[in-house]
């Protein structure tokens, strides 16, 4: 079997070729050490392609180009398809340049052919394949011309192959620029006009001083609707609901006759796990839907654009607004989303900062404890969580910035594309990818924690039992003393926080089982107004959910998981702690 | 230099991970930039290189020196 390495600039509709060359025949994974996404596919049994990152250069050193020249370096792949854009051949032949001193046969495509030519562009491809020594097809993917001619070449093996006298060696990039308009001003028959193009005049509008942020906060609000409450979340409420009220009697009517723990296990245990999980699959696609709408329609650059100024106050750059707004609606997408940032470190941070954006479903936690607690000052108490979180990412920011994640600090420059229309089948394979990786991968962890947690609070030693006296209420017992300077401490709270590790909505149901009763009267007996504010800023902060925490570690490995898990429980104690006792001081 | 003005790069300083990726787009000596926009509250800037639009930070856009005319 042969290897092609399919490598270009982004935005030159690599992951479009990709797919048209691939079908659906492709494996999606990490890069091994670094966040950048690994696509394999095969165009046919003998031929595997593997998509490289989309950079401009293979020596100006972020991890996707130190991904891309690895894997030619070690020869893995016996030609590259150097994918370019046509209508900007001067900057796309610049990477084509390098790529000669590898010294493999490279297949120039020539992408955007109709782009180019409304551009009055003309390019004489036998002239540019002489003097480049590389095979010249043009294509056209989005209106799939030349791609059946391409796929007969890529097969058939007929191309040209590496002349022995490699004279691409340029002692810099400006012998290489100036090399490429040489070669352009013979190749290329440029007619100029000077109209405005229609990305001009969009950008006009887009990014106007006084539309620019209404307009994005506008997407932003369209987008988390869409997630959130017109198709994603009710999608999922759905399926929940049909798990609950279809699958759930039915389940409990066959299993009528079963000993009482295999039907506990099978109804509160595996049904319970794996509908967490199916749940959250609803609100990643339609999130993922509308993102990849930014992305591929060419908003998102100018997104991170006008909100560059912002987020650089907390480390980050302007792309990072979009996971963190998501954030407030599910942590899980969120961090999942963070992979559409240029730079390593910009994943990083904005994933440890994500879990902060007070979720979802936090909220029935907040409501119950200030409508019992705070009654008459319920949206001042909840406001107040929302924005001590928004408060401590800006800190920690700051913090993880100048600490942790200081050597990187990588320039921000990113090209703004052309506007163009999105492919409806770009977008619903993008959006598929990641649901299918979150099933994948986050499934099976959430699903094996959730059992777990079901054994735990099913059994003791001694067999099956009820949560009061279960291993977890044991558990709950051994760790309550630590909240003690937090103003919380009995073994009921620990419990009800520790299921809370499923979802934070959890907290309640656990609190229902343990305490009994109408929820409202027995907390009362429970906490004071203080102890319940300290809860809340603990149950605002502690640990995300499984489903957040298998997330991590599918995105960014076990050892940020563990990072994200300490870090936001030791900040979740501080920061209660601080409360509780500054509380103390002013109360008495 | 002001909004929709054109010039010649002259040199470019700053860190080597800056430059590389500046000159990796085409920005070298003699090329032609054009400044074409910039955010509303007056950072980042939008600078045109060979036909393409580039969205790049003041304090590292401070690294390339301009000049009226381009030399040979």
């Amino acid at each position: 079997m042969k290897t092609a390495a399919l490598i270009g600039n982004p935005n030159v509709g690599k992951t479009s070729l990709f797919n048209i060359l691939t079908g659906s025949n492709q494996y999606v994974g990490n890069w091994s050490g670094v966040t950048v996404e690994k696509k394999e596919g095969f165009l046919d049994s003998k031929l595997k392609i593997v998509d490289l990152p989309g950079i401009y250069a293979m020596d100006t050193f972020s991890s996707e180009e130190m991904v891309a020249k690895e894997f030619l370096v070690n020869e893995e792949a016996d030609f590259i398809i150097n994918i370019v854009d046509a209508s900007n051949l001067e900057r796309n032949l610049y990477l084509t340049t390098q790529l000669k001193e590898f010294s493999i046969p490279i297949v120039l495509v020539l992408n955007m052919i109709d782009v180019a030519e409304s551009k009055g562009i003309e390019i004489n491809y036998e002239l540019l394949s002489e003097k480049l020594g590389v095979t010249v097809v043009p294509i056209s993917a989005s209106k799939s011309k030349g791609i059946e001619k391409l796929k007969v070449l890529l097969i058939g093996g007929n191309f040209l192959s590496v002349s022995s006298d490699n004279d691409f060696q340029f002692h810099s990039e400006k012998d290489a620029y100036e090399f490429i308009s040489k070669l352009l001003s013979i190749c290329i028959n440029k007619e100029y006009s000077n109209k405005k193009t229609s990305t001009e005049l969009i950008d006009i509008f887009v990014l106007n001083k006084f539309l620019a942020y209404p307009l994005f906060f506008l997407m932003l609000f369209l987008i988390f609707k869409f997630t959130f409450s017109w198709v994603g979340q009710p999608l999922a409420a759905y399926l929940s609901y049909l798990i609950n009220n279809e699958l759930v009697p039915l389940l409990s009517n066959l299993l009528g006759n079963s000993s009482p723990w295999f039907s506990s296990l099978i109804l509160h245990g595996i049904v319970g796990g794996v509908g967490s999980v199916i749940v959250f699959l609803p609100v990643i696609l339609s999130l993922f839907l509308g993102i990849s709408f930014l992305e591929d329609s060419g908003y998102m650059a100018r997104a991170a654009f006008i909100m560059d100024k912002a987020m650089r106050k907390m480390g980050l750059s302007g792309k990072a607004f979009i996971p963190i707004i998501v954030g407030f609606g599910c942590s899980v997408p969120a961090i999942m989303s963070a992979r559409t940032l240029e730079s390593e470190k910009d994943r990083k941070l904005t994933a440890l900062l994500v879990p902060l954006m007070s979720c979802n479903a936090r909220l029935p936690v907040y409501a119950l404890f200030a409508s019992a607690f705070f009654p008459g000052h319920e949206t001042t108490v909840v406001f107040s969580l929302y924005l001590l979180g928004i408060l401590l990412a800006f800190s920690l920011g700051i913090l993880f910035k100048n600490t942790i994640f200081k050597k990187d600090e990588e320039p921000f420059i990113i090209e703004l594309p052309e506007y163009k229309a999105p492919e409806i089948k770009n977008l619903l394979t993008h959006t598929w990818d990641k649901g299918k990786g979150f099933l994948k991968k986050a499934g099976t962890m959430i699903f094996s924690v959730s059992v777990v947690i079901w054994l735990l609070s099913n059994f003791n030693l001694s067999g099956m039992t009820d949560i009061n006296s279960s291993i977890l209420a044991s558990i709950g017992r051994f760790v309550s003393p630590i909240f003690i300077p937090l103003g919380f401490s009995n073994w009921q709270n620990s419990v009800s926080l520790i299921t809370g590790l499923m979802a934070k909505e959890v907290i309640l149901g656990s609190m229902g089982v343990i305490y009994g009763g109408n929820l409202r009267v027995s907390l009362i007996g429970n906490f004071t107004q203080l102890s319940a504010y300290s809860f809340l800023v603990f149950v605002l902060l502690y640990t995300p959910c499984v489903s957040v925490i298998a997330t991590m570690k599918k995105e960014f490995g076990t050892k940020m998981a563990a990072f994200s898990v300490f870090y936001q429980l030791s900040l979740a104690w501080v920061v209660s702690f601080i409360v509780y006792r500054v509380g103390t001081i002013f109360i008495k | 230099m002001e909004l929709g003005e054109k010039a010649f790069i002259h040199s470019i300083a700053g860190n080597e991970k800056l430059m590389k990726r500046l000159m990796a787009l085409g920005c070298i000596e003699g090329t032609e930039v054009c400044l074409k926009n910039c955010a509303p509250f007056g950072d980042p800037l939008i600078i045109n290189l060979r036909g393409c639009d580039f969205c790049i930070r003041k304090k590292d856009a401070k690294n390339i020196s301009i000049k009226d005319t381009q030399e040979e």
